[in-house]
């Protein structure tokens, strides 16, 4: 009876990770598959990854997906951390709240309202539109993270850089950066990761014309299944992996959440 | 810091001024216009007032405060376990947890389909041990959302709890026990109350997405159901009705913050001394 106490609690955290990884694996195992329905194993082959390389439109996807990540990171990074360091310890601090709504706002709202707002003033949506609002989304994560460390920083080090004769902006550059790095690294994974993976204001925002990885999947999904999915997903796994590695030793020194 | 820097500080706010406030506040204003009189209406609202409108609230109330709930339940346990154990097995459970998270949404959902399908796995696997002679319909309906929202939304709701569980003082255990409380008294008095911040961030972070959640119930619950989120995409990309949309879209909002609202109030009576303990703690 004890012993049963005791496995109690392994035995439901096997369980939990058992559901949490059998889809995982059900799709791995189904991007080796020969043939593509029904649901069963027919022997191994690589036909599906071969179909994945060679498909130009998939390629394309990624690469507006790469385009429209990487600048979500670059400019929510450089403005939130600009942002921080000249409002966070000054009387401008009441500001950095105005922050903080981006993350418990349902995302389909922003998504609508954002569309709206393009339609009616005839901006055209597209990648462009779309590197707008995810840079806004990655705000709601990038601001709290940031003012959250540099407010555990120890800021006698900024006082005696400025002492010290170093300009507001020398300081900024080669004090503050270095010490936050950790931070500006998880930050900037964490939003990479979520502007890539974003479906729904790209459903929104991204219009016709540009096609991001999440719309193609989606089309593949509502067309029928494709085990061309199953391998690309197999793809971006092993990279996310690669991605949550350095996130998770970064997040020993910092706390994200 | 002097005033002439404040101005390195704009581009955010601005960023932020022109892609977030000012839409929703846009959304606002459309909400009370019909795109035909220049002037003031309430037509977009009371066209709401039908009993469609509102079972579709419900509904993703339901859906939100299942998903939430379940999510706790779960995640609860998983979550202390998780954080009990040794720092280097810690970091190993860790990267298991986050991975999912890190996983496009849409491929997750779509791995679903594998295990759910009526030719699926599952279905497959229940026949040929003989439980049943039929293949179930377990995709398309209420349950398949709910599996899927619970698959989706199971890690937002775990690194919080986490965070709160790993700062937790395991002898304050040991000092319940030893004044004579019980494993559920423990529970009930000791552990949840201290780690409330993070079973509030955590209700929060599930239930206000998931209240919105569009794509799980296109793809899983085969359009039999009506979400607040499916019926706002409707309203503005097929329907091409903003003006209702958006009114729409306010109340539904509305309706969201007002039982976060009041669902707080209710945790914070419910356990009303969580600040003392935590006080006392410091």
């Amino acid at each position: 009876m004890n012993f049963l106490k005791k496995m109690a609690l392994p035995m439901f955290v096997f369980l939990v990770f058992a559901f949490l990884y059998l889809p995982i694996i059900v799709l791995i195992v189904f991007s080796c598959n020969k043939i593509a329905f029904p649901y069963r194993w027919a022997g191994f082959s690589l036909e599906w990854y071969r179909e994945l390389l060679e498909s130009t439109e998939i390629w394309h996807a990624v690469k507006n997906s790469l385009i429209v990540a990487l600048s979500a990171v670059f400019l929510s990074l450089t403005m939130g951390l600009t942002f921080i360091f000249y409002t966070a310890r000054t009387k401008y601090e009441k500001v950095i709240p105005f922050f903080y709504g981006n993350l418990v706002f349902p995302e389909i709202i922003l998504a609508v309202s954002l569309l709206a707002l393009f339609t009616f003033f005839a901006i055209p949506t597209g990648l462009l539109a779309l590197i707008a609002a995810h840079t806004v989304l990655a705000f709601g994560f990038v601001v709290p993270i940031l003012a959250a460390r540099f407010q555990e920083l120890d800021y006698s080090i900024i006082e005696a850089s400025l002492d010290l004769g170093a300009s507001l902006n020398q300081t900024f550059i080669r004090i503050v950066i270095p010490l936050l790095l950790p931070a500006l690294v998880a930050a900037g994974l964490l939003v990479f990761v979520i502007s890539f993976d974003d479906f729904l204001l790209a459903f929104f925002c991204a219009g016709t014309s540009a096609q991001t990885l999440p719309l193609y999947i989606f089309a593949l999904i509502r067309t029928g299944i494709s085990p061309v999915i199953n391998a690309l997903s197999t793809l971006l796994l092993v990279v996310s992996s690669v991605g949550v590695l350095i996130f998770c030793s970064l997040k020993s020194k910092i706390r994200i959440f | 810091m002097n005033n002439s820097s404040f101005f390195k500080a704009v581009p955010a706010l601005l960023w932020q001024f022109l892609f977030f406030y000012i839409p929703l506040l846009f959304v606002v204003v459309l909400s009370f216009t019909d795109g035909t009189t220049s002037g003031f209406t309430l037509k977009n609202y009371a066209l709401l007032f039908d009993s469609v409108y509102g079972s579709i609230v419900l509904r993703s109330l339901i859906l939100a405060f299942l998903t939430a709930t379940l999510c706790l339940l779960i995640g609860y346990p998983l979550a202390y376990f998780i954080a009990l154990k040794k720092r280097s097995l810690k970091n190993v459970f860790l990267f298991f947890i986050i991975l999912p998270f890190w996983t496009n949404l849409l491929v997750l959902t779509y791995a679903w389909f594998f295990i759910l399908d009526r030719d699926g796995l599952l279905n497959s696997l229940l026949m040929n041990i003989g439980v049943i002679n039929e293949p179930l319909a377990l995709i398309n309906n209420f349950f398949a959302i709910m599996i899927v929202m619970f698959y989706c939304y199971l890690p937002f709701m775990i690194m919080p709890l986490f965070s709160v569980l790993e700062k937790f003082d395991l002898n304050l255990i040991e000092a319940s026990k030893d004044l004579g409380a019980n494993q559920w008294q423990t529970l009930w008095n000791v552990i949840i109350p201290i780690t409330m911040p993070g079973i509030k961030a955590g209700f929060l972070l599930v239930f206000v997405p998931a209240f919105g959640e569009f794509v799980i119930p296109l793809l899983v619950g085969g359009d039999k159901y009506m979400f607040v989120g499916t019926l706002i995409s409707h309203y503005f990309l097929i329907g091409q009705n903003k003006f209702a949309g958006s009114a729409f879209t306010v109340l539904s909002s509305c309706v969201l913050f007002v039982v976060v609202f009041f669902v707080s109030i209710f945790v914070q009576k419910l356990f009303p001394s969580h600040r003392e303990i935590r006080e006392t703690e410091l």
